[in-house]
């Protein structure tokens, strides 16, 4: 690393609070981790309702001006200088953003990681009270001219009046439910869920004889502390409910409200009259409440979607997909409807830049655009169970074409293909190490040629054959001629009846998975390399399920079921005897798309490796059951298929 | 290390040279949007002007990623030659530097650091030519990289492209004259390390000019 230009960027900030509260080394270890970006007059940086980005921002030169948009009509809010800092809600945790920020004249920023800023906070006081006091008085930029702690106290201590608050837009922006369901102390659990059944509501209100708030049971309390323990269903609420509650008047503005729920991680807030608990509930606001406030629901990202030409907005709507993502992870949302929406989000982006692609080529080849194709994805995201953005597969499948058309069609292809993964990149996705995508020449071919590559897999079933079987095997069409891939499909199970052979060499790849479990029932953990002592989830747990799934649908001749978990749905239909298993065996596999997903959101990486030492009692033993259907599908693919071949 | 020794390395390609150059073979595609390409921005101190003569002195570079300069992934070596030497005995604390690196740790790292990402310099060609005479008793021939000149960049969004440099006012393109029409503090000026961050601020400014007219990928970034 180059001191001189750590140095450099040390010096300046040190000119500014809170970094000259900061002692030299770890004001250097700062300086280290800081990113330089330009943005040009007019350039934005970033939106309101945006997640937080991981970092925070000081202005090295130029200004940019944080405002709010109400009635189409801008309101500025702040004009930051050199030295201000701004964007500081992300050290609150990935919050969205309340303002948009854009340079107002070319400005040079640095940008200050989260996470090397999170332990300075910890070990020194005087600059995490410093930014408590901006927090707390609602200041959305840190100044300069605050330059001693003595006034970030004296700040601090009328943080009550809340004076800043004006920043945050008014309370028309949110909803929330007016009527509430209550219940007396001395319900019992059942009574409670029946009414929250019958009512169909998240919640419910334990109250006293003047309908003043005690305490709240939400589903997930019901889940996670009562059936899990097995409770007996008379129960008193009292022994459940989560106490004391939070409350505030319905008449507090908006940043009140927020900041509150921010800052105590609760995930409902109750309105009384006078915002006490000592007196009546008025109504009851959810945190899903306030991020659909924000536009963050998943009609308005798919509305916006829809709406957009612009790469850079894409990536940005799928950045807050993501946020929408981890509430439904955090509130245990079906896993169903949360693969649905996340694939649907991807296919839309896919379908986007594919149309954007078409356009930028359109003129350079005129008689190849004409070409019907069909894009399809491939392994998970062919399977709508990509969640998260890792790595990309997918392929494109064109008509058979003249051999004199061949070359120039291909060409158009992929350069189709690289356009596409390029824009797919930029909304954040990773690309496929082993280059299984669209711009890579073998994967974008004619469907004669594609049948004759599954042709040849199913034929001569050779372990890489049998690898490539594992991802091609799952696609899903995307965006064009839907018959194309309709008529590959229909080939490979032509192909499949009168090479039955083929399925036992696939049901003996879905047996080569190691175990996740060893001999005392303990997790096998990975002996060596970065993942050192951590589990794969991946490749011991879900892969298995995945492999046997697919296994086992081809064996019925199922078409359109993709979905790992659906397709345990179809087998459970279709294999009565063992139906529980089927269902098990599918339950399993969203408790392993959940945790992995957490995992993954939680350490932004691909959530593959799982420490079992951060997994609680109840994940750990969760996972622990997830194999057990594992293990008893193995054995039924053993004697069906493997004992069959060898008796051959 | 011996006569024979030296000979020897020169023809020999290191194990690392020849992982630097496959990692060469995989090409940029030409449809990468600008703001997802990643640099190397790098700057060279030598002992004079005579790039086949004279040795380097010192070397700094900072990785620029998703529109981003990267202070973690800067660097910044000092070396030792003859002739700095005699001055460092001179001038001992104001030129020279605690830990001179050797070459063959430098080369490692430089190469490492470069994967197959696009080289950024002022005046490129000389700083290259230097590095290659430096890098040459490893068996590297040639950098595979695609270069960039911020020189030949500032240019042609200022000028056009067929513009002769030679007819126009002279040093109107020297990073001194750059920085001032771009407003860039020229701070740490005649050091590696502070020229090669001074580049990499002006190339973030350059290639939001380019963006502008049009230039929006890769390919015609290169153009």
């Amino acid at each position: 690393m180059s001191n001189v230009i750590v140095n450099r960027v040390k010096e300046f900030l040190k000119q500014f609070p809170p970094f000259s509260f900061i002692d030299e080394k770890s004001l250097e270890a700062v300086a280290r981790e800081v990113e330089v970006k330009y943005y040009e007059k007019d350039e934005v940086l970033f939106t309101k309702g945006e997640e937080a980005q991981d970092c925070f921002f000081v202005l090295k030169e130029g200004s940019v001006k944080l405002f709010d948009v109400k009635n189409e009509q801008e309101n500025i809010i702040e004009i930051c200088d050199e030295g201000d800092v701004f964007g500081v809600l992300a050290l609150l945790g990935k919050r969205p953003y309340i303002l948009n920020a854009k340079a107002q004249e070319d400005s040079l920023v640095y940008a200050i990681p989260v996470l090397t800023f999170e332990q300075l906070l910890q070990q020194n006081s005087r600059v995490s009270l410093y930014f408590a006091a901006g927090f707390a008085s609602g200041q959305v930029v840190v100044r300069n001219d605050l330059s001693d702690s003595q006034k970030a106290r004296s700040i601090f201590s009328q943080a009550s009046e809340d004076k800043g608050l004006l920043i945050f837009t008014g309370n028309s922006d949110f909803n929330y439910s007016k009527e509430v369901l209550t219940c007396s102390l001395d319900s019992t659990i059942q009574q409670a869920a029946r009414m929250m059944g019958e009512k169909g509501v998240g919640s419910i209100i334990i109250v006293n004889e003047q309908n003043h708030p005690l305490g709240i049971i939400t589903d997930k309390d019901i889940r996670n502390r009562f059936v899990v323990k097995a409770l007996p269903f008379h129960t008193p609420v009292s022994h459940l409910m989560s106490t004391p509650v939070l409350t505030k008047s319905q008449s507090s503005d908006f940043s009140d409200l927020y900041l509150t729920m921010v800052k105590s991680r609760l995930h409902h807030l109750i309105f009384t009259e006078d915002g006490s608990p000592d007196s009546p509930v008025t109504g009851i606001l959810s945190d899903h409440d306030l991020l659909l406030s924000q536009g963050n629901s998943p009609a308005v990202l798919i509305k916006a979607l829809m709406n957009t030409d612009e790469v850079k907005e894409m990536a940005k709507i799928r950045n807050r997909a993501e946020q929408l993502l981890r509430y439904y992870l955090e509130n245990e949302v079906s896993m169903d409807f949360v693969a649905n929406i996340i694939s649907e989000i991807n296919d839309i982006i896919i379908q986007k830049a594919l149309k954007l692609a078409e356009l930028k080529l359109q003129a350079e080849f005129p008689e190849a655009k004409k070409v019907k194709y069909c894009f399809v994805s491939l392994g998970s995201e062919g399977r709508e169970e990509q969640l998260l953005r890792t790595d990309l597969d997918n392929a494109i499948i064109f008509e058979n074409v003249p051999e004199t058309a061949l070359e120039e069609t291909q060409k158009y292809f992929l350069e189709l293909g690289e356009l596409v993964v390029e824009i797919l990149l930029s909304c954040g996705f990773q690309p496929c190490p082993a280059k299984m995508m669209a711009n890579n020449p073998k994967w974008c071919q004619p469907l004669a040629e594609w049948k004759q590559y599954f042709s040849e897999w199913i034929l001569t079933p050779t372990q890489d054959s049998l690898l490539k079987a594992t991802i091609f095997f799952d696609f899903r069409a995307i965006y064009g001629q839907k018959q194309l891939a309709n008529a590959l499909t229909e080939h490979i199970y032509q192909e499949i009846s009168t090479k039955n052979i083929f399925l036992n060499f696939l049901a003996k790849n879905a047996l080569l998975n190691p175990p996740p479990l060893g001999f005392f029932r303990n997790f096998i953990l990975e002996k060596s390399g970065e993942q050192r002592d951590k589990f794969d989830i991946k490749l011991r747990a879900m892969m298995p399920l995945a492999d046997i799934a697919r296994l086992l649908v081809l064996s019925h001749k199922i078409v359109g079921v993709n979905n790992t978990f659906k397709r345990f749905e179809k087998l459970a239909e279709l294999e009565p005897n063992y139906g529980e298993l089927m269902l098990e065996a599918g339950k399993a596999y969203e408790i392993l798309m959940r945790m992995r997903a957490i995992e993954g959101i939680k350490n932004q990486s691909s959530g593959r490796y799982i420490s079992p030492e951060d997994l609680g009692k109840l994940q750990r033993q969760l996972l622990k059951n997830t194999f057990y259907p594992i293990d008893e599908l193995q054995k039924i693919i053993k004697v069906r298929y493997q004992l069959d071949y060898f008796g051959n | 290390m011996g006569l024979l020794d030296f000979l020897f390395r020169k023809k020999i390609k290191a194990d690392f040279v020849s992982s630097y150059e496959e990692k060469c073979k995989q090409s940029i595609p030409s449809q990468r949007p600008i703001d997802q390409l990643t640099f190397i921005v790098l700057d060279t101190e030598t002992t004079g002007l005579n790039p086949e003569k004279d040795k380097i002195v010192s070397f700094g570079a900072v990785k620029i990623h998703h529109g981003k300069i990267l202070v973690k992934n800067s660097r910044e070596f000092y070396f030792e030659t003859s002739e700095n030497k005699n001055e460092a005995l001179k001038v001992h604390e104001v030129l020279y530097p605690k830990d001179p690196v050797r070459m063959e740790a430098f080369a490692k790292d430089l190469l490492s650091f470069l994967e197959h990402h696009i080289i950024v310099g002022h005046h490129i060609g000389f700083d290259l030519k230097v590095l290659e005479n430096s890098l040459s008793s490893f068996g590297l021939k040639k950098f595979l990289n695609p270069v960039l000149d911020t020189q030949y960049l500032a240019v042609r969004l200022e000028k056009g492209y067929h513009y002769d440099i030679s007819t126009g006012k002279p040093g109107e393109y020297s990073l001194d004259s750059l920085c001032e029409r771009y407003k860039i503090p020229l701070n740490d000026r005649h050091t590696a390390a502070g020229d090669s961050f001074l580049t990499a601020q002006l190339l973030l400014k350059l290639l939001k000019k380019a963006e502008k007219i049009g230039i929006g990928d890769f390919k015609s970034l290169m153009r």
